[in-house]
């Protein structure tokens, strides 16, 4: 499940007030988030969680949920 | 050597160097796959003998949408075996509605002719329904299932006879230029004119045979298909294909594919320059050694000179070097290239006056705050002549600024089913562009377009489809909205800004119109950037009694008071 912190982080990156994010809600069905603004959403989320992910794991991730699973891996258990 | 066909370009490769890297098909994190041109060639011929089987004929158009893999290649040379002709359309992007997504298919089917489609199972649903409505697509194919391992005897005298017959003149493959949406133009192209381009276009980047070629560049682009593809199978030279979908989201991969397989070209559109040089991290760039690079080629977009600037900064560390900047000016047209920098030398500036470049005239100023820096994309090819006009098309002398003219001698032979739309663009054997620029001392600079043609990240956008769409969203005053393309420098490309009139009065009213409208876009793959919200009867009309692009443009931008953003 995307937690609020995640959410809230991709709300603000992308200056939206609301969105609907689900786990199966895929990058490009958000608002603003499309392929010249990915890395800044990325970022984002990185800094927010103070994790740093490899592009190539991002790369991996099929949906948002995906994306939550990868932060949950980082941070510590 | 002269060859009559590409096929037997292709052929003559495959005998010469049977165990050379054609194709090096790149998968992120993993092991690549290698075609050698032997393989690539036989798996071809398999392709033809399959088609054959199934019913396809001489010169029919044969669409391929499908994602990066590995049969892609082996499909479409298989469809240039079989006397067939390849065009190569755009995947779907998820976020693309499926209505929308058949709407430019019907709409190019109805001036390209295409009369097959070659796709992957999991798109039937998609594409499927066109076949009930279509009058051209005669059925869809799933080559990626097909078992092509069986020969037939019959079939192959079939096919080398095909080949034997093949001529020069023939058609060979079929690209889509840009356009609205369901109108893109579509450029028939002759064996001649891909053979007579490549050679010319090639020795102006004195490709040899030490070069290796990488790329992300979608093949249904003319310069991922041309420059990417079809340059080094023609020279029995080796490229490597990423996937456009992966590069746009780890962009490092390119950088990954120089430095592993010792590349040393690639071509890219203005803004890639900036997202290499700005987002990717140091960690990911341990080990990227990039001395092989001797030529990156900036295209497709207008050439800024920042972006070269921060590229080289970035990664001159990794041995990259200032002379491999480059640049062309190119199009569907004529086949791809039209100017060419020279090799070995960072591409030309000039600090132009920037009201008199305005005017029509160009004038070197030593005040950079009222210069504008032009970057050259070089000389005219072998094969090819420009010329500068005016509104008139009548030849202006250097250093004066109009529409750009060219005449090829890879020039197509008019849009396919298009004679309206031909006869604008070519005259006397020239063709008309649209893009505006001048020369100086015997070097083409390109600065922008005649019409309002919006370039995001190489992509032609076309405002009237914007605006198409912003209208039908409920809160939009019907009618009352201009798109227009604001360059935005951080990202090295154009984005996408939308001014709509509303009776919308309280912020939370106008944030949630400024949301329905930009997933309105998305729904057309079109990527909104900016909306501007403003009271009824704001915009200007032009003396047609439409709202004006430029003078809204100008108007808007004075202040950011209409501009919607939730902070």
């Amino acid at each position: 499940m995307i937690s609020d912190k995640m959410k809230a982080a991709i709300l603000k990156e992308l200056k939206l007030k609301e969105f609907d994010i689900q786990d199966t809600t895929l990058a490009n069905q958000v608002p603003g988030w499309d392929s010249l603004n990915h890395i800044n959403v990325i970022l984002a989320i990185e800094k927010e969680f103070a994790v740093k992910f490899k592009s190539i794991e991002v790369l991996k991730c099929k949906n948002l949920g995906d994306l939550q699973k990868l932060v949950d891996s980082k941070l510590p258990q | 050597m002269k060859f009559r066909t590409v096929w037997e370009r292709w052929q003559f490769n495959a005998e010469n160097t049977p165990d050379k890297d054609a194709i090096i098909h790149w998968y992120a994190g993993e092991e690549p796959f290698r075609w050698s041109y032997k393989e690539l060639l036989e798996t071809a011929n398999r392709f033809s003998v399959q088609l054959k089987k199934i019913g396809i004929q001489k010169n029919q158009v044969c669409a391929i949408i499908i994602r990066h893999n590995k049969f892609f290649y082996p499909l479409y040379m298989g469809i240039v075996g079989a006397g067939a002709i390849p065009a190569v359309l755009a995947y779907p992007n998820p976020r693309l509605h499926p209505d929308k997504f058949r709407d430019g298919i019907r709409g190019m089917s109805q001036r390209s002719g295409l009369d097959w489609i070659f796709t992957e199972k999991s798109l039937e649903p998609i594409i499927g329904p066109l076949l009930a409505d279509s009058p051209t697509i005669h059925g869809l194919h799933f080559p990626l299932d097909w078992n092509i391992s069986e020969t037939d005897d019959a079939i192959q005298q079939e096919l080398d006879s095909i080949r034997r017959e093949r001529l020069p003149e023939d058609p060979f493959l079929l690209q889509h230029s840009s356009g609205t949406t369901g109108l893109q133009k579509p450029v028939l192209l002759s064996n001649r004119a891909v053979l007579e381009h490549v050679d010319n276009y090639g020795s102006s980047i004195n490709f040899n045979a030490s070069d290796k070629v990488a790329s992300w560049l979608p093949l249904y682009h003319d310069m991922g298909l041309i420059a990417a593809y079809h340059l080094p199978l023609a020279f029995g030279m080796t490229s490597i294909q990423i996937d456009p979908f992966e590069w746009v989201l780890a962009p490092v991969l390119l950088l990954e594919a120089i430095s592993k397989e010792k590349a040393t070209l690639a071509w890219l559109p203005n803004f890639a320059y900036n997202m290499l040089a700005d987002k990717v991290p140091d960690d990911e760039l341990e080990g990227i050694d990039l001395q092989s690079w001797r030529l990156v080629i900036n295209c497709s977009e207008p050439v800024r000179n920042e972006s070269h600037v921060r590229f080289l900064e970035r990664f001159s560390a990794y041995g990259f070097k200032e002379s491999s900047l480059s640049a062309c000016y190119a199009m569907a047209e004529t086949t791809y290239g039209v100017t060419q920098t020279e090799p070995g030398k960072m591409p030309r500036t000039i600090q132009a006056d920037r009201q008199k470049l305005s005017e029509g005239n160009v004038e070197l100023i030593d005040d950079s705050s009222k210069a504008r820096i032009c970057v050259s994309s070089g000389k005219v090819i072998e094969g090819c002549q420009v010329k500068i006009v005016d509104e008139n098309r009548h030849e202006l002398v250097s250093g004066k600024v109009g529409e750009i003219a060219i005449s090829s001698i890879s020039m197509f032979d008019g849009y396919r089913n298009y004679p309206e739309k031909t006869a604008e663009v070519i005259e006397d054997g020239w063709y008309y562009s649209g893009d505006f620029g001048f020369i100086y001392e015997d070097e083409c600079y390109v600065i922008g377009r005649k019409k309002d043609i919006i370039i995001m990240a190489g992509k032609n956008i076309y405002p009237e489809d914007i605006e198409d769409t912003v209208a039908k969203v409920s809160g939009v005053i019907p009618g009352r909205v201009v798109a227009f393309g604001h360059d935005d420098e951080k990202l090295g490309t154009e984005v996408v800004c939308v001014v709509a009139e509303t009776n919308a009065n309280t912020a939370s009213e106008k944030e949630a119109l400024r949301v329905a409208i930009m997933e309105a876009g998305l729904a057309n793959d079109q990527s909104i950037t900016r909306v501007y919200l403003v009271p009824t009867r704001w915009l200007i009309k032009s003396s047609a009694g439409k709202p004006s692009r430029k003078a809204n443009k100008e108007r808007i931008l004075q202040s950011n008071e209409f501009l919607v953003e939730q902070v």
